[in-house]
């Protein structure tokens, strides 16, 4: 009796020893996390005074909304935001469809080089973007289609080529033939997955008359709701946070939030010296609003979807 | 030609089928791949310059090659830095993110908001905002105006170590360590999702089964967990590699940039992006060869 109850304590201060440990590694990784974040908000309320007043900590002595409405106003918002969000909706979406489609070819069959053509589907993963942005600037910029236009021009003698610089066609169109940004990845992912589904899956569908294209959109797609999710999240946050190919295809008439971002703080130098002073000290407070303003949606959109996303992460497999 | 394609045994038709999965892919591949790769490699061994006629260049032969590796002092220098680097935080990244991935699987209080804040730095930590936080958030930490960033921050520990007796080279490794831990954490979003979906897929039945027999937590982790996430860790690694060698922050990126759009070289430029890039192929197929042999899949 007595060594039964001495067992359940034992078991119960072990329990209460592992959860204190786990408390203290997730409060640490908690604070390392949250901590630019908390950072932020506490600068972008500050009035721009407080923000390097050092007996000024997290709580600012004087709130301002100033600091959000100037951000505002010099990023463009809601033009940075149309765009970002059209290319950051219309490439989840295409990334989502072609690489589940390549991805389910090289899972699944084997054909002639299958394995060579893999190994180059990751070499596109490994080039950085910056070896091949000149070249491709300069296809995108007289994009002929595979020489289609230049036939076509040859008979009818219309335009041999037209720029989508500046269009979003210039981030769809590779998107579509899953080659947009890191798309290798999500190939990759999605292959993994088909990978260790059931064989025994398609075998039904075969049986009951579907081709491989039926199959593929009726039994593994539905199926693969996590990988969707997964990279839909992936391409919509790393395409609205790219700056290198933005700055290059949009060119100098559109702008995303990682453009607006990049040249924010030359942009608040340049109104503030006009309208106020000239004290560069003075936009460190609005950088930072104009930072958190560009997160917003992501922000917003995560905390909506986090709950689906996180728990769809279980409910992987078959039901 | 229905009634022909028939006749096609089944082994033949399921090739063309996979052919015309993957074909879309072949044409980006072509258009927006091997096409600009080939005009990089070109450019490579020019000397090209901006004119008012657009660009100009000749041919120099191997010049620009030999430029980076002897006379270019950052080039190698950049390039060590950058592999020292990787080889430092991708054992770090890929055992912190399983930890964690470990820690968030099972049911506790809070469960769902520590998940939450553990992916945070997949949606924040790219691209310009990065840039900007490490402008500022950090040197803010650094100047003491505000409470370090960095929880661990090595300085304390210096003297403790040397007392010690450890090494001065082994204090440096273990400093740089430390001092990583911070960006190690905004670093690892992905791979803990990745991990934390591919601990979810292991059938509970292999737990259940191997707890009759008799096995500890501490077995079931080395025999179930570890093969069983296999296939994620290649994933992992794949990309934490990747993800290193073309960071934003990244010396050699920053070189091949700059020597491009600020400098207008864009024969070095190419030059360099293809050393840097066969470089980092020849290690990921070293890696990839390795890992291959060591992958379960629980379908075979």
């Amino acid at each position: 009796m007595n060594e039964m109850l001495r067992n359940r304590l034992s078991k119960r201060t072990k329990k209460l020893i592992i959860s204190t440990l786990r408390f203290i590694v997730f409060a640490a990784l908690g604070y390392q996390l949250l901590y630019p974040l908390i950072y932020m908000l506490s600068m972008s309320l500050r009035a721009p005074a407080d923000a390097l007043d050092p007996s000024v900590i997290w709580i600012p002595k004087t709130f301002t909304l100033s600091n959000f409405t100037d951000a505002l106003r010099v990023m463009d918002f809601w033009g940075a935001f149309k765009n970002s969000l059209f290319i950051g909706l219309g490439c989840g979406i295409l990334d989502v469809l072609s690489c589940a489609f390549v991805a389910y070819g090289f899972a699944r069959f084997k054909f002639p080089l299958s394995n060579v053509l893999f190994g180059l589907v990751i070499l596109t993963l490994v080039i950085p973007v910056q070896t091949i942005i000149l070249p491709m600037y300069a296809d995108m910029k007289y994009f002929d289609g595979f020489g289609i236009m230049k036939l076509v021009s040859a008979v009818t003698g219309g335009p041999d080529s037209v720029s989508l610089v500046g269009s979003y066609t210039s981030f769809y169109l590779p998107s579509l033939l899953g080659l947009g940004l890191r798309s290798g990845l999500y190939i990759f992912i999605f292959r993994q997955f088909f990978k260790g589904m059931p064989v025994e899956l398609e075998d039904a569908a075969y049986m009951d008359g579907a081709g491989p294209f039926k199959t593929f959109f009726r039994v593994m797609l539905p199926n693969a709701k996590n990988s969707i999710i997964t990279v839909f999240l992936f391409s919509f946050v790393w395409h609205w946070n790219e700056y290198y190919l933005s700055n290059l295809l949009l060119g100098n008439l559109k702008k995303n939030f990682a453009i607006a971002l990049s040249s924010l703080r030359v942009d608040l130098q340049s109104v503030v010296n006009v309208q106020t002073i000239s004290d560069p000290l003075a936009v460190v407070t609005r950088i930072q609003a104009g930072a958190l303003l560009a997160i917003l949606p992501l922000f917003i959109l995560y905390l909506l979807t986090q709950r689906y996303f996180t728990e769809s992460i279980e409910h992987v497999g078959i039901k | 030609m229905i009634r022909r394609w028939k006749l096609v045994p089944y082994e033949k038709k399921k090739q063309v089928y996979g052919l015309m999965f993957v074909f879309p892919w072949i044409l980006g591949f072509i258009l927006f791949f091997l096409k600009p790769m080939i005009v990089s490699f070109k450019y490579a061994f020019q000397n090209l310059e901006m004119t008012p006629q657009g660009l100009k260049g000749a041919y120099v032969g191997l010049d620009n090659f030999k430029y980076a590796l002897y006379k270019d002092p950052a080039f190698i220098r950049e390039g060590v830095n950058s592999l020292v680097n990787m080889l430092y935080s991708v054992p770090l990244i890929i055992v912190y993110s399983l930890f964690v991935a470990v820690l968030l699987k099972n049911k506790f209080r809070g469960r769902g908001l520590m998940r939450a804040v553990s992916f945070l730095p997949v949606i924040i930590a790219s691209g310009v905002l990065m840039q900007i936080l490490k402008e500022d958030v950090f040197s803010q930490g650094m100047r003491g105006g505000v409470e370090s960033v960095y929880l661990f921050s090595g300085g304390g520990l210096d003297g403790v170590l040397t007392e010690l007796g450890f090494g001065q080279q082994l204090i440096g490794v273990f400093n740089n360590v430390i001092s990583r831990i911070f960006d190690l954490t905004w670093r690892s979003g992905v791979q803990v999702l990745l991990f934390l979906a591919g601990l979810h897929t292991i059938p509970d039945y292999l737990y259940e089964s191997s707890s009759l027999e008799g096995a500890r937590k501490w077995e079931q982790f080395w025999k179930i967990t570890l093969p069983m996430l296999t296939p994620m860790m290649l994933l992992n690694i794949v990309y934490t590699i990747i993800d290193t060698f073309t960071d934003y922050g990244n010396g050699v990126i920053l070189m091949i940039y700059n020597a491009a759009f600020s400098q207008v070289r864009f024969g070095y430029s190419s030059a360099m992006a293809w050393m840097y890039c066969l470089a980092i192929a020849v290690f990921l197929g070293v890696v990839y060869l390795f890992l291959k042999k060591r992958i379960v899949y629980l379908q075979d």
